[in-house]
């Protein structure tokens, strides 16, 4: 809560507001749905020919759920955002459209399909809506919504499945260029800080995971998985709170680390960026270093990792890959700690950063003891555990 | 800015990106805390906030989202997730009859 000013000028901007909200859109569709992913991934680590334990009837499942049930998931959710239950079954119809006769998964395809379909419905709805004979509501509202989605199928099977084909494979072509180079560590210069803004999830299931996921069906793992939820990065920030941060947060660090890297929400390390904004530099080195690992050592995940625990990252490991999954994630946590350290100058120069608070929303007691407890000379025992850990 | 005094308060919506992650661990603590005042509180998506809410809680980085989603609301925005202040005032606020203002 110290430097909360600092924070301030990161908020407003409908921007950044109009950003979140479509991006929340996104990630709407692909959230509420991820049980359904994370049953896809264990299915395909266990049953497919180079799983835990291979078994070829098993394995039947795993085309299916990711060609179809996920995306028509997805296409439902969607729907269902727009107008409700009939959006949602609608939008459903309209992604079988895009599914059928193709062997990629169509997320994307289902994200604009199936939320578009729905909003036709609920224009049409708007339109019909004073003009239908008393009784005849029922019959009225099932076939426009079943003629609709005819309609959207039709479309979907003819013109926009090939078309978001042809962009999915693009954009999987553009991924696999940045691999071969050796630039994909530098999406995390996009990443990191669009992740403290909220955009978290938008980034990751809006965009990393429907490209992870094509990939994956094709070889098994994709370190796109692990580009945005990787754990180190935050956890390294949250370490170097806690031994060199402001004295009230390094006292909340060790619960939020277990919150953070155990439970998977990674919301609870943003607000020590954003009062310190240029932490924002140890999570994008963090974040790069672990792409970096991951990429060098052919590190790589089945589904993607929801939440952003390391127990989902070993669930949806696969097999034989666990160690440089594990690299990768130690090796962020490390880089990240160290820049956030640096940052913090070691515990010194807290006394000095630490200006009287002016959150409006404080508690002035509380504000005060803050600026009290910061002053005591704490800093030296905490500085000789992080030297010998380092 | 919509205000709302503490004992009127019959509801409190916790809101985050998602409404799956950090609203639903929030959600689980301030329902203890207000229990007793017979306050209920539910965890939302930000862009779900249901749009008789009384009151809603949400990270600063995204209270404008809150805001143009529920404008008759109270919002009320905090910075950490843990141990903010602001989750003190509003359980006093409930408790004292105080003023809540967005």
């Amino acid at each position: 809560m110290t430097a909360v000013a600092d924070a301030k000028h990161l908020e407003g901007a409908g921007f950044r507001a109009r950003i979140q909200r479509g991006g929340g859109y996104l990630a709407g569709m692909i959230m509420p749905n991820i049980a359904a992913f994370i049953a896809w991934g264990l299915i395909t680590a266990m049953f497919i020919p180079t799983g835990w334990i291979p078994n070829e009837r098993l394995a039947e499942l795993v085309g299916p759920i990711i060609t179809v049930l996920l995306p028509v998931l997805i296409g439902y959710t969607g729907g269902r955002l727009v107008h409700g239950q009939r959006g949602a079954v609608v939008g459903a119809v309209a992604t079988m459209g895009v599914v059928v006769g193709t062997d990629i998964p169509m997320f994307l395809g289902a994200m604009l399909i199936g939320p578009a379909t729905a909003y036709v419905l609920k224009l049409i709805d708007g339109f019909i809506q004073d003009k239908v004979k008393v009784g005849f509501e029922m019959l009225v509202d099932n076939f426009t919504a079943g003629i609709l989605g005819v309609l959207a199928a039709l479309a979907g099977l003819l013109g926009i499945g090939p078309v978001v084909e042809g962009l999915t494979k693009a954009a999987g072509n553009g991924v696999d260029f940045l691999v071969d180079t050796g630039f994909l560590p530098l999406v995390s210069l996009l990443v990191e800080p669009a992740k403290v803004l909220f955009l978290n999830n938008a980034i990751n299931f809006g965009v990393l995971s429907p490209l992870g996921v094509a990939e994956a069906t094709e070889t098994g793992k994709s370190v796109l998985f692990m580009v945005e939820t990787n754990p180190g990065p935050g956890l390294g920030i949250l370490l170097a709170y806690f031994f060199f941060g402001p004295r009230l947060l390094r006292l909340s660090a060790p619960g939020a680390i277990v919150i953070h890297f155990l439970g998977g929400i990674h919301e609870i390390y943003f607000p020590y960026v954003l009062m310190k904004p240029k932490l924002i530099l140890a999570a994008i080195a963090g974040g790069a270093a672990g792409v970096g690992t991951a990429v060098v050592t052919g590190a790589g995940l089945v589904s993607t990792p929801s939440p952003g625990s390391i127990f989902a990252y070993a669930a949806v490991t696969p097999r034989g890959g666990f160690i440089p999954v594990i690299l990768s994630i130690l090796v962020a946590t490390a880089v990240s700690f160290a820049v956030a350290s640096l940052l913090l100058g070691f515990g010194r120069g807290e006394k000095a950063e630490e200006a009287p608070p002016v959150h409006e929303d404080a508690v002035p007691v509380q504000a005060s003891s803050a600026t009290a407890e910061t002053t005591a000379p704490t800093h030296a025992p905490a500085m000789r555990n992080t030297t010998a850990e380092a | 800015m919509p205000t709302i005094a503490g004992a009127s308060v019959t509801k409190v919506v916790i809101a985050c990106d998602a409404g799956m992650g950090s609203s639903v661990m929030l959600a689980s603590q301030m329902r203890k805390r207000l229990k007793k005042y017979d306050v209920a509180v539910e965890h939302v998506a930000v862009n779900a906030i249901p749009a008789d809410a009384q009151v809603v809680l949400c990270h600063s980085g995204l209270a404008q989202r809150a805001r143009g989603t529920a404008p008759d609301a109270v919002v009320v925005p905090f910075q950490i997730f843990m141990g903010d202040p602001v989750f003190d005032q509003v359980e006093a606020a409930i408790r004292d009859g105080g003023t809540l203002d967005g």
